[in-house]
């Protein structure tokens, strides 16, 4: 299978689901008194899902904007550690191909690309390809949300929402290797699960990501 | 006015986030300790928007169907290797759980 092929086949789940959530973000957008240009330059703009709709609910509620863009800085300060983690994939990519990489990179592509690299792939066609239709389903679901949302029913009721979760933890099952992945992981999902129910929500995965890799240190020190 | 800035400002600082560690070039290779860090860093990225996404759902604490649904998702991944079949039972059992408890 080629690359571009394998990245449909494998991303599929996750294009639908971005239709389905950008149609609940351009229909929240809308009610919180965006216009449909608004709402769309946010997902083309911004492209990052989550923060997005934190960013239209502090518009709403009429927070200050150097707020807003805090808020938002810290809920995708992650971004940072996974442009870290991808970067010896692509380090020797030309640099304007490395910039559109970045502007492609969201949760989803970080997790179904490293687990492209980590099968021993060195292409970054699955990268673009995946990245590359995630915005179109992304956008094309906020135009449709921004303009004809008040007739869509819920999508929590069909558990859609749940499906990146599942993509999520299916890839760190399929992924783990050594002893020391499943304690990265373990630890890792602890600690953003116990984050979120405090309520430090826009810093839970950048912590706990940048905390867990630890970790493995710990597990190779006890080895020795 | 303020929703445009807003929608920019937004924009760039999500931007920077992504870029910086991949626009920077250095000849250097990193020290061992790093790359020990940055090679457990993806698993630990990921399994932690996993254990968020569990936790709290949408916008409120799981009652439980999440949890479930993770730990299905967790067993069909490990048994078949394959993203899609865990994904679709992972969907369906949060879906009846959900119901269940309505």
């Amino acid at each position: 299978m080629t690359p571009g092929r394998a990245a449909i086949v494998e991303g599929w789940p996750v294009f639908v689901t971005a239709v389905v959530v950008g149609i609940a973000f351009g229909l929240t957008a809308r009610q919180s008194g965006l216009s449909i240009v608004e709402t769309s330059a946010t997902s083309v703009i911004v492209f990052a899902g989550a923060s997005q709709f934190v960013m239209v609910d502090l518009l709403r509620t009429g927070a200050p904007p150097p707020l807003i863009v805090l808020t938002v800085l810290l809920l995708n300060a992650r971004h940072f550690l996974m442009a870290a983690a991808i970067r010896p994939f692509v380090a020797t990519a030309p640099l304007v191909r490395r910039l559109g990489l970045a502007y492609l990179l969201t949760d989803e592509t970080f997790a179904l690309a490293i687990g492209w690299f980590r099968r021993g792939h060195h292409d970054l066609t699955y990268y673009t390809v995946f990245g590359g239709v995630l915005w179109c389903c992304w956008n094309t679901g906020t135009l449709l949300g921004a303009t004809f949302g008040a007739g869509i029913e819920d999508p929590q009721r069909y558990g859609i929402d749940f499906a990146i979760t599942a993509v999520f933890v299916a890839i760190v099952a399929i992924g783990v290797r050594h002893r020391s992945d499943v304690a990265v992981a373990l630890a890792a999902a602890v600690v953003a699960a116990a984050l979120r129910l405090l309520g430090a929500s826009a810093v839970a995965v950048v912590i706990a990501g940048a905390l867990a890799p630890l970790a493995a240190f710990a597990i190779r020190e006890q080895r020795k | 006015m303020t929703v445009w800035v807003t929608i920019l400002a937004s924009g760039i600082v999500t931007y920077v986030t992504r870029v910086l560690p991949l626009a920077i070039t250095t000849s250097r290779t990193a020290p061992p300790q790093l790359r020990r860090y940055l090679d457990a860093l993806p698993i630990a990225i990921i399994a932690a928007l996993a254990g968020a996404g569990i936790a709290v759902p949408d916008a409120q604490p799981t009652g439980g169907a999440e949890v479930g649904a993770a730990v299905v998702a967790l067993a069909v991944a490990a048994w078949r290797r394959n993203l899609l079949f865990a994904v679709i039972a992972a969907v369906a059992v949060v879906a009846v759980l959900r119901a269940a408890s309505l």
